[in-house]
């Protein structure tokens, strides 16, 4: 992780960066959504905020190493933390649009179908969760732009919070 | 990487605790549902659904942490169930997933409730 302190003290973080990428595996999500809850109590997110930030990268995170595992990509997913004007939050895959190679199987819906081998429900349920995941962001993060993919392939998901302009910084 | 997250955390933990109340078959959750144990949930109502019990119901109500890895397991599991004759029950009284399901609109696709139907 690279990443650099700041005056906690303050009322406002100063303008800081955290990066870091994590190989693309179930096992590492839940490490990327806590250090995110971390960086942004520390930038001063309202505390009432942090569990939303929380969920929201967990979700990037959970889609990024979806469209990974799908396409057989092993590269890293890449997470970015910003703290500026505002606590902004960046995860990006390497994998293209998954609906442009198979539409078909994004199609699957949430009621009816039928049923399918065990290995195949877990493909399924995959895809669902890939869906779902842009559901939960888009109804959980005000501030949300997905973009790409990109001319190297991947998708960015962005998302960013307020920060308070004075007095309430993180307490911790 | 279990055990050894990179902020020192504990590796997530599910637990599965089964039990009966009236018809149904219950599997309380506790601790965190993501993509890394979600697996764990779908596997248990496979292996009740495998056994014949074909009314299930799952409570959210002690669960930490769900995100939309565990919502795909719900809609798979109560579709599963329904082709199977049978029927999912999703019991949350928990605020945080009770929103999750609001925002995704699972709150009318999934027969949520605040407790096990008979309880």
């Amino acid at each position: 992780m690279n990443g650099s302190k700041h005056d906690r003290a303050g009322a406002r973080a100063e303008a800081a960066t955290v990066r870091f990428a994590f190989t693309p595996a179930a096992a590492y999500v839940r490490a990327a959504r806590l250090v995110a809850a971390d960086v942004a109590a520390h930038a001063g997110v309202a505390s009432g905020l942090l569990d939303e930030v929380r969920q929201a990268v967990g979700e990037a995170c959970t889609r990024a190493v979806l469209r990974h595992r799908d396409r057989g990509i092993d590269e890293l997913v890449r997470v970015e933390f910003s703290i500026g004007d505002r606590f902004v939050a960046k995860v990006t895959d390497n994998a293209q649009d998954l609906r442009a190679r198979s539409g078909d199987r994004v199609g699957a819906g949430v009621a009816g179908g039928d049923a399918r081998a065990n290995d195949h429900e877990a493909i399924e349920e995959d895809t669902l969760s890939e869906e779902i995941t842009l559901i939960v962001l888009g109804g959980l993060v005000e501030d949300l732009v997905v973009t790409g993919p990109d001319a190297e392939g991947g998708t960015t998901v962005s998302m960013s919070w307020p920060l308070p302009g004075s007095g309430s910084a993180a307490d911790h | 990487m279990r055990g050894t997250s990179g902020d020192g955390a504990a590796e997530p933990e599910l637990g599965l605790g089964l039990s009966t109340v009236g018809d149904y078959a219950v599997i309380s959750v506790t601790g965190e549902i993501d993509m890394y144990t979600a697996p764990q949930l779908r596997e248990a109502v496979r292996q009740l659904s495998s056994e014949g019990r074909m009314r299930v119901a799952i409570d959210l109500t002690p669960t930490e942490f769900c995100d939309s890895t565990g919502l795909g397991v719900l809609i798979g599991a109560r579709r599963r169930l329904s082709d199977a004759g049978g029927s999912l029950v999703v019991v949350c009284a928990n605020p945080r997933i009770r929103k999750l399901l609001d925002l995704t609109g699972l709150d009318k696709v999934l027969d949520v409730r605040e407790a096990v139907p008979g309880e």
